[in-house]
């Protein structure tokens, strides 16, 4: 299961609003006690998709290299993706599954009409072939 | 010896390390090296065929090894490596679906995708599970709904509101003669679910706009364009890329065709390639300037193709590449495509956002006021209606008769009285005619005739008229034993 701390949680919310109606992605950090996370810090990171970034978005590896670095340095471990789907549910959706990655917890949170709608966490296979859904609080 | 950062989920695999060194003179070397020591951790980086995952980049101290040289970049003591995951997404596709599973009957029909290591069970799946739209069920539509249908496509959407009708039965291979009159989209429909009834087709009878072509095509993986005309290629392009879904695009005309996927993970788009439509009438559509039959077969293919690979995520799609096909020559060719980074939609500096009305881009009517202003009987200044010259040559009235088509036309059908004068040999021909003369100028259906009178007015003529509606109104209201085509 994952906990997201207030004050990230304030922080993905707000950059999600902020993009839409295109997507936006960050970075979570924060600490792992057996199979509890909890994220004590959000990193927005910038969408580098190159196309329209209304139902895509891409993450630059450099960024992931700086906030993984930014956790080591602050104690912390990076644990998890954040990103939005504007007016679209919170699934985890074949695109996203293709592009993953089975170390990271995956938050979608769902942007409907510029508000919050609601949110999941996906945790995709090695395989990148099927994401279980991850327990969730905020 | 070099350092390797492990990040923090797999250090569950590195007896809790957060850096491992290990001995190799290449990257390669180092990270087999770790994954001798750990085991583990192999599946983790490596595929069972010993290549690095697709979500695993490797950064030798602060250099990506794609930019050096690969797995093979030569490392030194010191040296520190990170392994990063490459991340990306998006809500383009829908929600992978719970279970696609294939039945007994699926099993049998597909056998022979199964046995092809690059499709097997997996891919069979993945073509059940994908959605593709179609646009269009005419030249291009009739053999890409056949074949994507057998193919084993789950769900086809299908955009179209024309009727069959006899000349498009040369080409447009999914429609029989008895369908003539009937809804295409319907006569597609019951094809593709003959051919298999696994399949779900998604009807949309409605012209594609500005104003539906977002709600229609966000439900789709695949966009493939069927059409004929510039307003909605650009519509279906700008909506693709607005919604980053990829546009499998085809177009056909006499013996040539093209084809290329646009909007591809960023690759180029189709105003990439043609920043601003030809201006109205410069290029001819199949009804004007006519189409091989089986052209649209060999096009229509392509772009099969070129979607059942998209969905497998096998081969090289045809992503920054216009290939060009020349029936006559029997060539294909290709040119490189390159994004352009000043493109109004998908370039650096967007200036479209939303889509915009495609029919004043490329000035020309909104359909439907065409047609209907056909229909009606008015005629305007400067035309003359098809009963009335009838009644001008029966009366044996001074006036000439010009028919402005090519030749080849001309043995098709036409009016005895008229002379033959093709449009562009008009310019150079006016000292055959009198610019006193009660001129009367036709064509097929009235397009190519108005540029003419425009020609003769501007050279002096002062009694030019229009035959509204061309030979075919002719036919209709004149003489039914005048062949319409």
């Amino acid at each position: 299961m994952i906990r997201i701390e207030t004050e990230p949680w304030q922080v993905m919310v707000a950059h999600a609003r902020r993009t839409y109606p295109n997507e936006c992605c960050g970075a979570m950090l924060g600490t792992i006690d057996g199979d509890g996370k909890n994220v004590r810090e959000a990193i927005a990171l910038d969408n580098a998709f190159e196309g329209a970034q209304a139902a895509r978005y891409e993450l630059r590896p450099e960024d992931l290299l700086k906030a993984d670095k930014a956790a080591r340095d602050r104690g912390m471990d990076l644990i998890g993706i954040y990103h939005s789907h504007p007016d679209c549910d919170a699934y985890f959706s074949t695109t996203d599954l293709q592009n993953s990655c089975p170390w990271y917890s995956f938050v979608v949170l769902s942007i409907q009409k510029g508000e919050f709608h609601h949110a999941n966490s996906w945790l995709p296979n090695v395989d990148q072939t099927v994401a279980d859904k991850e327990e969730l609080t905020y | 010896m070099a350092k390797i950062l492990i990040p923090t989920p797999l250090r569950q695999f590195t007896g809790k390390q957060d850096s491992v060194t290990a001995k190799g003179a290449t990257v390669r070397e180092v990270l087999d090296a770790l994954t001798t020591q750990h085991p583990e951790l192999r599946k983790q980086i490596f595929t069972d065929e010993g290549k690095l995952r697709s979500f695993v980049n490797v950064y030798l101290n602060d250099e990506d090894i794609r930019y050096l040289s690969k797995d093979a970049t030569a490392t030194a003591d010191g040296d520190t490596i990170s392994l990063v995951p490459s991340i990306a997404g998006g809500s383009t596709t829908a929600a992978p679906p719970e279970e696609v599973t294939l039945s007994k009957d699926e099993i049998l029909r597909y056998s022979r995708h199964l046995i092809i290591p690059e499709v097997g069970i997996e891919g069979q799946k993945k073509l059940k599970a994908a959605k593709v739209l179609l646009v269009g069920t005419g030249g291009l539509g009739a053999p890409l709904g056949l074949y994507l249908a057998a193919a084993g496509i789950g769900k086809i959407g299908l955009v179209d509101f024309d009727v069959v009708d006899f000349t498009n039965l040369q080409r447009q291979v999914i429609h029989s003669t008895a369908d003539v009159g009937r809804n295409k989209i319907d006569s597609a429909a019951e094809k593709m679910l003959g051919i298999n009834p696994h399949l779900v087709i998604a009807k949309h009878e409605v012209a594609l706009t500005s104003e539906n072509a977002l709600d229609i095509l966000k439900d789709y993986d695949y966009v493939v364009d069927g059409t004929d005309n510039f307003p909605t290629r650009y519509l279906v392009n700008d909506a693709c890329v607005l919604l980053g879904k990829p546009n499998v695009y085809g177009s056909i005309f006499r013996f040539e065709g093209q084809s290329t996927v646009f909007a591809y993970e960023g690759g180029p788009c189709y105003r990439c390639l043609y920043p601003e439509p030809p201006p109205p009438g410069l290029v001819p559509s199949c009804a004007e300037g006519g189409v091989l039959g089986i052209l649209p077969g060999t096009i229509g293919l392509i772009q099969a193709t070129e979607t059942v690979k998209l969905i497998l995520g096998i081969g090289e799609p045809l992503v920054g590449r216009l290939l060009l096909y020349d029936a006559l020559g029997m060539r294909f060719r290709e040119l490189k495509l390159r994004k352009n980074p000043e493109c109004p939609i998908c370039g650096d500096h967007r200036t479209i956002t939303k889509l915009i009305d495609y029919h004043q881009f490329c000035g020309v009517p909104q359909p439907g006021e065409a047609p209907a202003a056909a229909q009606e009987t008015k005629v305007n200044e400067g035309e003359i209606d098809v009963r009335e010259v009838k009644e001008k040559l029966d009366r044996g009235d001074n006036f000439v008769l010009i028919d402005v088509r090519e030749p080849h036309e001309h043995q098709i059908c036409n009016i005895p009285a008229a002379k033959l004068i093709p449009l562009g040999t008009v310019a150079q021909r006016l000292n055959e005619l009198d610019p006193e003369a009660d001129i009367v100028i036709h064509c097929k259906s009235g397009m190519r005739s108005a540029k003419a009178c425009g020609i003769l007015r501007g050279a002096g003529f002062k009694h030019v008229r229009n035959m509204k509606g061309g030979i075919l109104a002719w036919s209709d209201q004149v003489d039914p034993s005048v062949p319409k085509y």
